[in-house]
């Protein structure tokens, strides 16, 4: 049964693909009506996955002596983020029908997202090496061909190989290490790989260690390596809150918790998670506050929220760290989806020029401000719970200088969305009126969405009982939501973040009074919205991959003859270097 | 040394596979290059049988054998098809003046 | 009782053998050197048969009769159609590899590969009994799978590609193309020496 299960998760969504593109451009129509279907029907396969999760395979399929057993292991961490990726999925898809409405490439843009919704569950379930790198390499490849899904415009074309080489890093870094992990352990299992972890040498673990970081650093978009998240918001909104705010970007910290057990006592690794957390949680705020185009402030936002996930991994509170995932996903595809109903309705991205749209588009205001409750972390939403917990384990087994680093990105988070809250909604309009006000597929998964909002804190304790079951090497403990919410709420860590939320809110309500502040800090925020250099560092990367790729063109000559003496150039090169006995 | 019919054999291998690389390494010509490939693939099937014999396992090999003929021949009839379509439509067998056309 | 010589045995074996690859690898180098592409590929076909017959021998009787009925058969047969079709020019054309390059190449790596691979000293073994249907059908039976889809998609392939032929011609395209080329050749008359034999 939960074989079944996993194959569904997996292959419902491409079959799905599969019948989009066969179904053809000239029926939209029929194309919209089988992608949601057939989401829907793969998003609760994934959900009742959860009835099965085990910490044993569940599919073995051997593929001989050098690939190893592929096997799917559904076990809590990899079942959440399957259904993460299957049920935002499938409203995105939904939230898809009215927004991609009339877009002549439909067949395209549905077999891309659904083929990247089967490839992330799979991601998450697949319990060998290699098989979890495969299915990374196809989420990267998904989310290229989507941020350039717009293929005329050479902005798009230009984010979408930015993403690709960048988090080209971290796919290299993974089949290294899997390669490593292989030739030392003597397979690709990770429940092998845990389990023998402490019997690798020493340097060979510090290797891996770091250089899975790198690869999540990279795929996460932590600093230094996230330029590309905000230059990826040239993709189809629905796009950029599947896979960039809700999902891939997930895998990084995904891989982190995943080998936190192996990596836990190699010196300075937990406390590099730590403080890579901290500053992308703190430079992606500070971006956040400066940004004016209302995606590229969300993805900031974004890099800040993954943030403190990683802060969370590094003080060694995985189960935190997966349950902020849960909320974030949830709350941050409704503030992306939302953006995507307000972009099209005024036409601009620029959020200087929207402003006053609470009166003429009341739903989305409110959801959006639902959302915005969430990312704040005031009570009742889940991202009240999941970053409270965060802080609270950062505050017990963290250092405390990080504990207030993390507290000012709390209070820079609350500065923000108010800023975001207030230029969009508030305020005077500054541009045309809006043509609608959500359209009806739209308002579904919105409202779906706000609902989880609500709701999804109430898993927290399902999902701790998961993760003690099925993890035999994390080391969670079970915990009731309701002891969980109790223990949160009499905190004192809670009291102090709430109060410095209530002065982030504060300092944006006071801005006239503080202005002289704001005018000292003006050089500041000039910096920060260049990227903090940052840009430069990330471009240094991309054009040296290009010129690299430039040089080694010269020996494409396209011509067969010369091809063929390459190849036996080669041959007798290699049989020459075993004749002198290299 | 030591001349028997495997070493025979292994001689041809080697033989064979010279003249195919350097049919490819000299010809210009479409149908010629597969035609030369044919010969490539000759040889490797040639080995691949020789190789069941030195180990005794010539069962294992034969059905490789089989699937590297199956691959081959349709190799050649894809080729061949090409070459038509090319010579209809550019008209020229020419590898060297095929990769100048581009777009 | 007369029987023939254990020693001698061996080396009339050899000679057979000898004769046979001697003589698939005479046929290569002809159908290498061939100046028409039709012969080039009959020389082919010889080259298959008498690999066929050297199959037979080493004890792998069912490659041997698809190696005769397809490798000599079919796809002679289809060469000789495509060549019939496409015509048999241009095969003169000088190559982009100077030939002294080739030959150093070719001669240096086999050379090296007979140092290496020769000489075996394991004798012809004797065939085990296992039965080749049991091997193809059970043991490897992802083979199968692989060659069905194989099949299956060189027939596509092949529709497609002939398909295509039934479609009417895109004159303009092919005239462009032309007119593109007989401009080159002009310009090349005008600086080299003409060509004797023009590719139309």
């Amino acid at each position: 049964m939960a074989a079944i299960l996993v194959l569904l998760t997996i292959g419902l969504p491409w079959i799905g693909a599969l019948l989009v593109l066969l179904t053809g451009n000239e029926r939209p129509k029929l194309q919209h009506a089988v992608a949601s279907i057939i989401s829907v029907a793969a998003g609760i396969s994934a959900v009742v996955l959860l009835w099965f999760t085990s910490d044993q395979p569940v599919l073995s399929i051997p593929m001989g002596s050098v690939f190893g057993v592929f096997t799917f292991v559904p076990d809590a961490l990899g079942v959440l983020l399957a259904v993460i990726a299957n049920v935002v999925g499938c409203l995105a898809v939904i939230f898809s029908i009215d927004y991609m409405k009339g877009n002549e490439q439909l067949g395209r843009y549905y077999a891309l997202v659904m083929f990247f919704i089967g490839a992330m569950a799979g991601l998450g379930i697949s319990g060998s090496l290699l098989l979890m790198f495969f299915f990374w390499e196809i989420t990267a490849f998904c989310s290229y061909a989507l941020i350039s899904f717009d293929n005329d415009d050479p902005k798009a074309v230009a984010a979408g190989i930015k993403a690709l080489i960048i988090t080209q890093l971290g796919g290299i870094g993974l089949l290294v290490g899997a390669l490593i992990i292989n030739s030392y352990v003597g397979s690709y299992q990770i429940s092998a790989f845990l389990t023998k972890a402490e019997t690798l040498p020493f340097n060979v673990l510090v290797l891996l260690a770091f250089g899975f970081l790198a690869a999540a650093i990279a795929k996460s978009a932590q600093v230094p390596l996230h330029t590309w998240l905000p230059d990826a918001m040239e993709a189809p909104t629905p796009v950029s809150a599947l896979i960039h705010a809700a999902t891939m970007v997930n895998a990084g910290v995904y891989l982190v918790a995943r080998f936190f057990p192996a990596f836990e006592d190699v010196p300075g690794w937990t406390t590099s998670v730590l403080v890579v957390g901290m500053i992308s949680a703190l430079l992606g705020a500070l971006m956040a506050l400066v940004a004016a185009d209302l995606k590229r402030a969300l993805a900031y936002s974004t890099i800040s929220q993954l943030g403190y996930m990683f802060f969370a991994v590094g003080v060694g509170a995985v189960f935190a760290s997966q349950f902020h995932l849960l909320s974030h996903a949830i709350f941050k595809a409704l503030l992306f989806l939302c953006a995507g109903a307000v972009i099209p309705a005024v036409g601009t991205r620029d959020m200087r020029q929207m402003g006053g749209l609470r009166k003429t588009m009341p739903f989305v205001f409110t959801v959006f401000v639902i959302g915005s409750l969430a990312l704040v972390g005031l009570p009742i939403a889940n991202g009240f719970f999941s970053k409270e917990l965060i802080l609270e384990e950062g505050l017990m087994h963290g250092p405390m200088w990080a504990y207030i680093g993390m507290l000012l990105g709390v209070g820079l988070t609350a500065l923000y969305v108010s800023r975001m809250v207030f230029m969009v909604f508030y305020g005077e309009s500054h541009g045309e009126k809006p043509i609608h006000d959500g359209l009806f597929w739209m308002r579904v998964s919105l409202t779906a969405l706000s609902i989880g909002v609500f709701t999804t804190w109430l898993l927290a304790g399902v999902l701790s009982d998961l993760m003690a079951q099925t993890l035999p090497f994390h080391g969670v403990h079970a915990i009731g939501t309701f002891e969980l919410a109790k223990e949160i709420i009499l905190a004192p860590a809670t009291w102090i973040s709430i109060a410095v939320i209530v002065l982030g809110i504060g300092i944006w309500i006071l801005r006239e009074p503080l202005a002289g502040i704001k005018n000292l800090l003006r050089p500041v925020a000039r910096i920060i919205e260049n990227g903090l250099g940052f840009e430069q560092l990330n471009q240094g990367i991309i054009n040296g991959t290009k010129n690299l790729s430039a040089a080694l063109h010269l020996t494409q000559t396209g011509q067969l003859n010369w091809n063929i003496l390459g190849i036996v150039g080669m041959l007798s090169a290699l049989f020459a270097l075993l004749f002198i006995g290299v | 040394m030591n001349i028997s019919p495997l070493n025979i054999c292994l001689l041809g291998v080697i033989g064979l596979v010279a003249a195919g690389f350097y049919g490819l390494l000299t010809t210009r010509n479409l149908i010629k290059v597969v035609i030369m490939l044919q010969i490539l693939v000759k040889a490797a099937v040639l080995g691949l049988i020789t190789a069941g014999n030195i180990s005794g396992q010539l069962y294992v090999t034969q059905s490789m054998a089989i699937t590297v003929i199956v691959a081959d021949t349709i190799v050649a009839v894809i080729g061949m098809a090409f070459a038509i379509q090319i010579r209809r439509q550019v008209g020229t067998l020419d590898t060297n003046e095929l990769s100048s056309l581009r777009g | 009782m007369p029987t023939i010589d254990t020693l001698e045995w061996a080396m009339l074996e050899t000679l057979i053998y000898g004769i046979l690859v001697g003589a698939a690898i005479f046929s290569a180098i002809q159908s290498l050197r061939a100046d028409s592409l039709l012969r080039s590929a009959i020389w082919l076909a010889g080259v298959s048969v008498l690999l066929s017959i050297v199959f037979y021998l080493l004890g792998a009787y069912q490659v041997a009769v698809i190696e005769l009925s397809v490798g000599a058969g079919l796809v002679t047969v289809l060469f000789v159609f495509a060549i019939s079709v496409a015509g048999d020019e241009g095969i003169g054309e000088r190559s982009l590899v100077p030939k002294p390059l080739a030959w150093g190449l070719v001669i240096f790596s086999g050379l090296l590969l007979i140092y290496f691979i020769l000489p075996i000293k394991a004798p012809l073994s004797t065939i085990s009994k296992t039965s080749l249907t049991a091997v193809f059908w059970e043991d490897r039976g992802l083979d199968l799978l692989v060659q069905i889809v194989l099949i299956y998609s060189g027939v596509l392939g092949l529709v497609g590609i002939l398909a295509e032929a039934k479609a009417p011609l895109q004159q303009s395209m092919v005239d462009e193309v032309a007119a593109e080329r007989e401009r080159a050749l002009q310009e090349m008359e005008q600086t080299v020496v003409p060509e004797v034999d023009s590719p139309i």
